[in-house]
């Protein structure tokens, strides 16, 4: 409870610095606009030249490209303001200060900002998805609705944990800028659906590096696609890495050896 | 007498000034690692239309005639020649007018805009000697990379490389002008850009797209920064069309040219009203 009233203060916080400059707050919903259309216009060239993509018709690729958006905005709004600054923390001295708190140091890391900059990334990618639904004819189940909502989770704890896996190291490596580019380009893959790549490339995408857990699955659920054991793998996927990141987190701040002493 | 003599030592400081910046900006290039990083980033994407161009052709054979090899050529040749032409002054530009910085670089006896385009060209260098033998490198490796054309038409892609890099300079030059009147300049750019990309055959080859946007895609400016040169390293245009976008490329230099310096001029007394 005492963590939750903490991150309406936090947010309030962050929102309260955001509309000081309201022209901005609204110019940037157009700029989000704009940069939908730009990525769906980006896929049509595609399909002036062919019905079909590995299976995938324009409107159904149109639905991973308003969950890429979404997942994208969400990625801008919590994890760049966050995990991104951990490099930034630990050469100035200031994770010392957090950890010096009464707080759960990773959620302190973790979600004390937000960034207000990205707020209508998740909403308008969520309506493409609603609209390509419109165009397809037909509206998701409860039940699909149900497995997307589980898929969707997965996605964004998987993401939020790869971040935190990836930034710890800074703890020992101090200097690692832009680390963040590294799972913002694996996120970048998932833009279209796993299935356009091929071969190895695609068994990589999925096995090893989980991109088809960012997009895909969560796509294939809405449109009735996805067997119900894909959810589950998804799900103990995600969990198993976000164990595993919070351990490495907490092992690393063992051997965290401030700046000052 | 006097009067060349003048223009002589005004070509000389300039020159030298011109080292001295160079050999700075170097430095900067030079150390920042953070570069690598930067250039996997804006070769995701192309990389990405690729394997989806794949996709397609691997299903329907060849697209309007391009195989899969033609599409390998066009988009790593694309993602060098972007990486070559692409202009960041805009955001320079917007935070020195807009914090004050350019305050201080007008006390200087050289016009700021020499300092970006020597950090333009440094970057320029660095990228020529770093990605270009490894782009080589690589056509060498996968044989499926094949760029046919003779020397001359070499040297025409790299004038085309080369007008496109200074092209998209003055552009972003002349949006970052912007910035004396409003606070969105960066952001005006980055819409401009972000249509220009299409315009530009970076999110896929001119070719593929329908005819009309193609017609319209090789009056403007931003074919020259990518279409242009990749297409002329295909074999893919002849010389009247080669001769035709530059042609293009230098009408569109010309007018950048004039409308940043015109608004530089006008954007100054501005400034200097707003500072006095």
């Amino acid at each position: 409870m005492a963590y939750l009233r903490l991150l309406s203060i936090f947010y309030k916080n962050s929102l309260i610095t955001e509309l000081e400059y309201r022209l901005q707050f609204w110019a940037n919903l157009g700029l989000s606009l704009f940069w939908l259309v730009w990525a769906a216009l980006g896929v049509r060239v595609f399909f002036i030249h062919t019905a079909t993509i590995a299976g995938w018709r324009y409107e159904e690729v149109l639905v991973v490209v308003g969950l890429f958006f979404a997942l994208n905005g969400y990625r801008q709004m919590f994890i760049q303001p966050n995990l991104s600054r951990l490099s930034q923390y630990v050469q100035q001295g200031l994770l010392d200060y957090m950890l010096t708190r009464p707080v759960n140091s990773q959620f302190l890391v973790s979600l004390r900002y937000i960034g207000v900059h990205n707020w209508g990334d998740p909403l308008l990618g969520l309506g493409l998805v609603a609209y390509a639904f419109w165009l397809l004819g037909y509206a998701p189940g409860p039940v699909q609705v149900g497995q997307f909502l589980l898929l969707a989770l997965a996605a964004v704890v998987l993401l939020y944990s790869l971040n935190l896996l990836l930034q710890t190291t800074t703890i020992w490596l101090v200097n690692i800028e832009r680390a963040d580019t590294l799972v913002w380009s694996l996120l970048e893959a998932g833009r279209f659906p796993v299935d356009f790549y091929r071969g190895w490339v695609r068994l990589a995408l999925t096995v090893l590096v989980p991109v088809a857990f960012f997009t895909t699955f969560p796509a294939m659920a809405l449109l009735g696609r996805l067997e119900w054991w894909v959810a589950a793998v998804a799900l103990l996927v995600a969990l198993l890495a976000f164990v595993a990141a919070s351990a490495f987190w907490r092992f690393a701040l063992r051997s965290y050896t401030s700046v000052s002493s | 007498m006097k009067a060349i003599s003048q223009r002589q030592s005004l070509v000389s400081n300039l020159l030298r000034a011109y080292t001295a910046l160079l050999r700075a900006w170097l430095g900067v290039a030079l150390t920042y690692r953070a570069q690598a990083m930067f250039w996997l980033l804006s070769a995701v994407f192309p990389l990405v239309m690729l394997v989806v161009w794949l996709a397609v052709e691997n299903e329907v054979g060849p697209v309007n005639g391009w195989t899969a090899a033609d599409f390998i050529s066009y988009y790593v040749a694309a993602a060098v020649v972007y990486r070559l032409t692409v202009s960041w002054a805009v955001w320079q530009w917007d935070e020195d007018i807009r914090m004050g910085g350019l305050s201080v670089k007008l006390l200087k006896p050289i016009d700021p805009a020499h300092s970006l385009i020597s950090e333009h060209i440094s970057w320029l260098i660095f990228d020529l000697v770093t990605i270009v033998p490894l782009v080589v490198l690589l056509a060498w490796l996968l044989p499926v990379m094949s760029y046919p054309i003779g020397p001359a038409m070499w040297l025409a892609a790299v004038v085309a490389i080369i007008g496109g890099s200074v092209l998209n300079m003055l552009m972003a030059f002349s949006f970052g002008m912007i910035a004396f009147w409003s606070t969105q300049s960066g952001n005006v750019f980055g819409l401009v850009s972000g249509v220009g990309q299409f315009l530009a055959g970076y999110i896929a080859p001119l070719a593929l797209f329908p005819e009309a946007f193609r017609n319209v895609a090789l009056l403007l400016p931003f074919r020259s920064t990518v279409g242009l040169p990749v297409e002329i390293m295909q074999g893919r245009l002849a010389w009247p069309e080669i001769w035709f976008g530059l042609a293009v490329t230098a009408t569109w230099i010309v007018i950048f040219f004039t409308i940043y310096r015109l608004l530089w001029r006008l954007g100054l007394r501005r400034y200097e009203a707003v500072g006095a």
